[in-house]
């Protein structure tokens, strides 16, 4: 489904992304891990095409980001960083914007699986950030995408959005790829069923997640130091 | 490509922005065009797309410096190049949403046009291939202003790189140069002034030299808009 082999990736001199290779199948929800600057957002923009490798190939359901990056970026739903959205549109518009070009006609159940209902009148700017991280999500869910590419998803939130959007993630995983970033250890405990940790460009640990609780957290303080 | 279309054009007309750049430049054209009207003595639109492409030189970057630069500077530009839409497509889409606000400025001039048909018997096509002409002009300068927004992710150093583009590009066929350099090279220059290709739509005459001219500079700085979108660093 989603192939890296050997991807590098430069900024100048230096190397964000450092021949990293791993294999991503229907079911797999991953949780990406790393300090920051550890190059997870960089893999991330890797696969979807966003940003060009130096070297090594991607693939996405036999595909390349670059060359077939329309019919890429039609399987993957993505959150980005720091979620930027047009400020300055209804929720419902923004949504309908992204359903005319990504195609799809899920808008009316992604707004009840988000929990939107009320705020679909309501200019994006005027939201608190929960509400916000919920209608990227929504977005990301349009046209019921394959592959959902999830970049601290829970980044900024309270605790109880926190759950409300790790237990989304958990309801919408079944059939899909999900690929997460994030920096809360117990939520890779809780939502993930692979780990990959990343440090300096590098992944340093590819496996299925650690049993037991704390398992995560005392992994990653060994290989992250 | 409609849906950003209609989104970006929404922006404009959603926002006080959007009017208050239209309102001031139909203000502007009227004004400069009515206050010597008496003066010059002939009842024609001629001296209107004189001015013209001087208050465009202004008003275009003004409308476009955010096309692309906000998006940069906010990230937004990373939605819109993680969605199933072409750098070509995107770029046109903004362009015709652009293009048509500033038609709708330039709509709001032809009272002009109309004042001026009490006074004397206007020549219909020539108004209509001056404004054809117009919005020719205004289209060059969307596409050369979209290349500076695209360029940096402030929105003053757009604004400010297109309008001195812009400038220089009309300072071509004006009298500044004409006693300083010798007559054949200001022959040569003149032909890259938008100014002048303006003034032959304004004698009512499609001239396919000043056609081509508009079309195909305006599709190379579009080109190397999606260029530049493509590169992505």
């Amino acid at each position: 489904m989603i192939s890296l082999s050997n991807v590098s990736k430069k900024f100048g001199n230096i190397a964000a992304v450092d021949k990293i290779s791993f294999k991503a199948k229907e079911g797999d929800i991953i949780g990406f891990l790393g300090p920051n600057g550890a190059g997870k957002t960089t893999t991330m923009r890797l696969i979807l095409g966003y940003l060009h490798t130096t070297s090594g190939t991607i693939s996405v359901y036999r595909m390349s980001p670059v060359d077939n990056r329309i019919k890429v970026l039609k399987t993957i739903g993505y959150l980005p960083e720091n979620n930027p959205l047009y400020q300055e549109m209804k929720v419902y518009e923004y949504l309908q914007f992204i359903t005319d070009i990504k195609g799809g006609d899920n808008i009316d159940e992604i707004i009840d699986k988000v929990d939107l209902h009320e705020y679909i009148d309501t200019k994006i700017e005027h939201l608190s950030r929960g509400f916000k991280q919920r209608v990227g999500l929504a977005a990301a869910l349009i046209s019921d995408p394959k592959i959902l590419i999830l970049d601290e998803p829970t980044s900024g939130l309270d605790p109880i959005e926190q759950e409300k959007i790790r237990n989304l993630i958990k309801k919408i995983a079944k059939k899909k790829t999900i690929i997460f970033s994030t920096h809360i250890l117990s939520e890779v405990e809780d939502v993930a069923n692979r780990l990959i940790i990343i440090n300096k460009g590098k992944i340093i640990y590819d496996k299925s997640k650690p049993k037991g609780k704390g398992s995560v957290e005392k992994l990653f303080k060994k290989l992250v130091k | 490509m409609f849906a950003l279309y209609k989104k970006e054009l929404n922006y404009y007309l959603n926002n006080p922005i959007g009017y208050i750049i239209v309102i001031l430049f139909a203000t502007f054209a009227n004004f400069m065009f009515v206050k010597d009207i008496f003066l010059v003595g002939s009842a024609s639109l001629r001296p209107f797309f004189t001015i013209l492409p001087w208050l465009l030189m202004i008003f275009i970057p003004a409308l476009t410096m955010r096309i692309f630069s906000e998006e940069k500077r906010v990230n937004s530009i990373e939605i819109l190049l993680t969605l199933p839409i072409s750098e070509r497509q995107i770029v046109v889409s903004k362009f015709l949403a652009l293009t048509t606000i500033s038609f709708i400025g330039l709509f709001l001039t032809m009272g002009l046009a109309f004042s001026l048909s009490f006074l004397t018997t206007l020549y219909l096509p020539e108004i209509i291939i001056g404004y054809i002409g117009a919005i020719l002009l205004s289209a060059l300068f969307i596409s050369i202003s979209m290349l500076f927004s695209s360029l940096t992710k402030n929105q003053v150093i757009a604004f400010l790189g297109s309008a001195i583009t812009l400038f220089l590009l009309i300072l071509l066929s004006s009298d500044f140069f004409a006693t300083s350099i010798p007559k054949f090279i200001q022959d040569t220059l003149i032909y890259f002034s938008p100014g002048y290709h303006l003034q032959n739509f304004a004698k009512g005459v499609v001239d396919l030299r000043s056609l081509v001219y508009f079309l195909s500079l305006t599709i190379s700085f579009l080109f190397l808009t999606i260029i530049d979108l493509k590169k992505r660093e």
